[in-house]
């Protein structure tokens, strides 16, 4: 019986003991049916055949033990063999037992990350119908241009498809009431959204349909976080008020420090959620749908629909709205709405960038498992008269191949017992090698799942690297092994093939495994090279959030001309800070390479609808200061002057990409010509539309969106004229932040000292925390392809070595005949290159099939790059022909006479 | 109970059984009417040592067992020669025959 089988055996005893069942009933049947044939009444024959067996329970007891206690004892017999083996060979035990907990440790702690990231489900009762809904707009591709809020009642109460919706407002916020203000990060929600969710809060009440308002209603519920923040986590805190941008909410229900909110956020988790009904102020009135200002939406599906039978059905719907409204809706635009599950909307890029790693670190095990599986064979040849012996003496096959492989498997869980333990005791620190924007990093934890995975790896990796050499010693010849014995130089060639084709598999996975670290390096060398269009260094950044309060009279910041009046001040405060050379200020969506920058539609004056698509641009408003501060470079036309303000008409600056692709006979082209902001309607519309803009100046193109797209066109309006509650403000200097943080707060807080200064940070910083993940992908993927190539270099070398060793002889003989050392170093180079360049060769093709998956990680590298693939080709070459060169180099350095009387 | 009819000699229940399965398999009830009837009732099969036995023997891997389907269409566990159990049939049928010799050897010298 084989492993296999016992093990099936292990897992079906109940099996067993009804087959053992019905096989004695069967007996006893039969021999009852002859009773009656030979003439016994049904009762004594039945009573007959039962007494024959005595007492049928002993039987079947005895029979059982025989089925079980027999592979038992086996497998106790060949574990207490495997374990005296291995501890006879401690040099070979330690070895492999750090160089398989170093792959299965591997294994199991990217495991851990990918299992809590992309297969646990999201903690929510039937989290597969959570889904993000996104307004697109397909006739230019552009995706997540906003919501309007007819578009979300009818998506709510006609589309048929949502069980609940719910728009996503994060916004900051600002808590006053203690000693100095604080911003804090606020969701606004509709009133189903926790019913939505089906999460119940740990202490007091969520709110519910019945608590809407036209506004924000006045129940709010807060995070865990939050209040142990703010409360002290209290028992008491429901009822108490919070004052948040002006205005009084009591708090009705604390959540479970485990729930998160699962979507974006402006820059933290949330503290407060509030829900309203946006059709009372703050919120701009009357509701239209050109209106987008609701930045996003989720919704639950009704029960029992798919994902595809919900956009289908939604489709449909857009349709027929497109067609009730076709001023608001142009077909030209090709407005659509897209449903995303929410676990793929959270998990975004990382998804591939995890897939990836992972095949990495599988790739590692496998050299891992290779490397141990030539030791093992080289070790099969001294042990080969053991086995000899052991066949010989009656130990069949089968048995001594479950034998072999206890051996590997007991190794492999020792492996992974270290490994597991070894990660478990690391965790926090690994787990800080991870981006601080991977999602769900709170839920990464070493679960059941993660234990099984690392017992199942560890056994399978046990059976991979035993599996081969096992078969292949239990293949041996009695005869010939126990003449061969003590190694003469012919012995086992094909044992030696074998090992060679390890090394060239070895070669080939380490060779994939390079490669793809060296397209990586080599996309992260072009993204520090890329231009990104404004100098980072000596640049700080801040950001400050005017409150808006829920009554429009009790808002001091009401108008743009209030709005721009505090701008104005703030700046003029902040340019007069020591050090700072200059300052701008600028809304959020101004700061490169941080937070989401949503590109809008605009239309161009004079330009027909339908003959081309829908224009789109990344929207900021800015103060004239603000592209000398980041030293961006002017092209045609002006900048902003202080003198744009709502008194004069509006401006906009244009960048480069954009003016290129409007106007791309010459830049100077654009100036004079007029933009207006929203989805493009018909011209002659009388319905209320944002002013139309006078492009006054070009500029440089700033990598708003990082330096690995294309860059996104841009359109800049006066801060005076289109001043938001959100600011940025910019600081060129080469003054320490920290103090500068506080200088800034002060500045602003004399003009106002309700409003935070908050998320004081260096450009340089925002810049690195950009690259962090394409650096942690690179970075982790070039350690394993290291250690690849580390222990590639080390198979090579020990095969060679133990080659030569066995050649001893041989090679005595050659050089008292007269072969010079080059003449030997030459033999070793030919057997050398047949391996490493059937590797290689492996390895190449292996590399064109496999790094397409790298594509959506490169940048401006192609995937099949041949400089990338001729260099890392040649470096391989290099490093495993060494490997192989010295131990040959060693066996020419043996005295010939030496050579000749070994043994 | 009276007096059982001679027991099988210690050890020899494993060489009856895998001389009775060399033609063909069987399953254990007609292991033992085959051995019972072929030793003219001289030899019984315990059933309450064969099953035991040859669930050992399917252990060792010198028989094969499968599910069929007897002659009056029954269910039962029919047992197979494996190869192995060929080479084991070889070695005890030696053994007998050497201890059998031995025996007799001795009872004549005597």
């Amino acid at each position: 019986m084989s492993l296999l089988s016992r093990l099936k055996g292990m897992f079906q005893i109940h099996r067993l003991e009804r087959d053992l069942d019905e096989e004695l009933r069967s007996h006893i049947d039969m021999r009852a049916a002859d009773n009656v044939a030979a003439g016994m009444s049904p009762e004594e024959a039945r009573y007959d055949a039962q007494r024959r067996f005595g007492n049928s329970t002993l039987v079947k007891e005895e029979t059982r033990a025989m089925d079980i206690v027999g592979w038992i004892e086996t497998a106790g017999q060949n574990l207490r063999y495997a374990w005296r083996v291995l501890r006879r060979s401690r040099g070979f035990t330690m070895v492999a037992i750090l160089t398989l907990a170093l792959g299965i440790g591997a294994n199991v702690a990217i495991f851990t990350v990918v299992h809590g990231v992309l297969l646990r489900p999201l903690p929510f009762p039937q989290p597969e119908q959570l889904v993000r809904v996104y307004d697109d707009i397909r006739s230019s591709n552009t995706h997540d241009i906003g919501m309007s809020v007819p578009e979300l009642w009818d998506l709510r109460d006609h589309a048929g498809v949502f069980q609940d919706i719910s728009f996503l407002f994060p916004a900051d916020a600002n808590l006053t009431g203690s000693d100095h203000p604080e911003r804090i990060e606020l969701l606004g929600t509709s009133a189903t959204y926790f019913t939505m969710l089906g999460i119940p809060p740990q202490v007091g009440r969520i709110y519910t349909s019945s608590d809407a308002q036209p506004g924000f209603s006045d129940p709010v519920v807060i995070s865990d976080a939050f209040w142990h923040r703010s409360f002290g986590a209290d028992p008491n805190v429901l009822g108490k008020k919070i004052r948040v941008d002006g205005d009084l909410y009591t708090v009705a229900g604390v959540m479970p420090p485990d729930f998160r909110h699962p979507g974006r956020t402006l820059a933290a988790d949330v503290d407060v959620w509030a829900t309203a009904g946006l059709t009372a102020d703050p919120f701009p009135l009357p509701v239209s749908r050109a209106s987008r200002y609701i930045p996003g939406a989720m919704g639950r599906l009704k029960a029992g629909l798919t994902l595809a039978e919900a956009q289908a059905q939604l489709d449909n719907f857009v349709a027929q709205l497109s067609r009730q409204f076709p001023d608001e809706y142009p077909a030209a635009a090709g407005w659509s709405i897209r449903l995303v599950p929410i676990q793929q909307d959270i998990v975004g890029s990382f998804r591939t960038e995890l897939l990836v790693l992972f095949a990495a670190v599988a790739f590692v095990l496998l050299i891992a498992c290779v490397n141990l599986a030539n030791l093992l064979l080289a070790r099969s040849a001294s042990r080969q008269r053991e086995i000899a012996i052991r066949l010989a003496i009656g130990a069949g096959r089968s048995r001594l191949i479950a034998q072999l492989l206890t051996e590997s498997t007991l190794l492999a869980t020792i492996s992974g017992t270290a490994a597991l333990v070894t990660v478990f005791c690391l965790k926090s620190s690994l787990l800080r090698l991870a981006p601080a924007d991977l999602p769900r990093l709170n839920e990464i934890s070493l679960s059941p799942g993660v234990l099984l995975f690392a017992f199942l790896i560890s056994i399978f990796t046990g059976v991979i690297f035993g599996l081969a050499p096992a078969l292949q010693t239990a293949r041996t010849s009695q005869i010939a092994a126990l003449r061969e014995g003590s190694g003469g130089s012919g012995s086992s060639k094909h044992q030696m093939k074998f090992s060679r084709l390890l090394v060239a598999s070895e070669i080939a996975l380490s060779l994939v495994l390079l490669i793809g670290a060296g397209l990586l390096v080599r996309s992260f060398w072009h993204l520090l090279e890329v231009r990104p269009g404004f100098e980072p260094r000596h640049l700080t950044t801040a950001k400050v959030w005017l409150a808006v309060p829920n009554n429009p009279k009790e808002n001091s910041y009401f108008t743009p001309e209030k709005r721009a009046a505090f701008q104005r001040e703030v700046l003029r405060r902040i340019s007069a800070i020591a050090g700072v050379e200059q300052a701008a200020l600028g809304t959020p969506s101004s700061l490169p390479m941080e937070g989401k920058h949503a590109q809008s539609p605009f239309a161009i004056e004079n330009r027909a609808l339908d003959s081309e698509r829908t224009p789109v641009a990344e929207i900021a408003s800015v103060s004239p200061s603000y592209f000398s501060v980041l030293k961006t470079p002017l092209i045609a036309g002006r900048f902003f002057a202080d003198s744009d303000d709502t008194h004069r008409q509006p401006v906009a600056v244009i960048d480069e990409t954009l003016a290129r692709r409007y106007w791309p006979d010459s830049d100077s082209d654009a100036i004079g010509q007029r933009v207006r902001l929203g989805v493009p309607t018909n011209q002659n519309q009388s319905t209320a539309q944002n002013p139309w803009l006078t492009i006054v100046g070009v500029v440089g193109n700033i990598k708003s969106d990082g330096f690995d797209t294309a860059s996104a066109p841009h359109i800049y309006r006066s801060v005076y004229q289109a001043p938001s509650y959100a600011g940025v403000v910019y600081l060129r200097t080469s003054a320490d932040p920290g103090t500068l943080g506080e200088a800034v707060r002060a500045e602003v807080q004399q003009v106002d000292p309700t409003i935070p200064v908050f998320g004081v940070r260096t450009m340089d910083f925002i810049v690195s925390s950009f690259l962090a993940e394409r650096r942690f992908a690179f970075e982790l993927l070039g350690i394993f392809a290291f250690v690849a190539l580390l222990l590639a270099s080390v198979g090579i070398y020990g095969v060679m070595a133990y080659a030569f060793s066995r050649r001893t002889n041989e090679i005595g003989i050659r050089m008292a005949m007269g072969a010079k050392r080059t003449d030997i170093l030459r033999m070793a180079l030919t057997e050398g290159t047949v391996t490493i360049v059937l590797g290689v060769v492996f390895g190449l093709s292996g590399s064109l099939v496999l790094t397409r998956f790298l594509q959506s990680m490169l940048f401006s590298v192609k995937p099949t790059d041949p400089a990338t693939f001729a260099t890392i080709a040649a470096l391989l070459a290099g490093v495993t022909l060494l490997a192989c060169l010295v131990p040959a180099h060693r066996a020419t350095r043996v005295d010939p006479l030496i050579a000749l009387r070994h043994e | 109970m009276g007096k059982p009819k001679p027991d099988i000699l210690q050890g020899t229940l494993d060489l009856l059984a895998l001389r009775t399965l060399v033609r063909g398999p069987m399953h254990g009830y007609g292991i033992t009417l085959h051995v019972q009837r072929v030793s003219k009732d001289v030899l019984r099969v315990e059933e309450g040592s064969l099953y035991p036995a040859l669930h050992r023997m399917e252990q060792e891997g010198w028989i094969h067992a499968e599910w069929g389907t007897s002659e009056n269409n029954r269910r039962a566990r029919y047992y197979r020669l494996t190869e192995a159990g060929r080479k084991q049939l070889l070695t005890e049928e030696r053994n007998w025959a050497r201890l059998t010799e031995a025996v007799a050897t001795v009872l004549q010298f005597a």
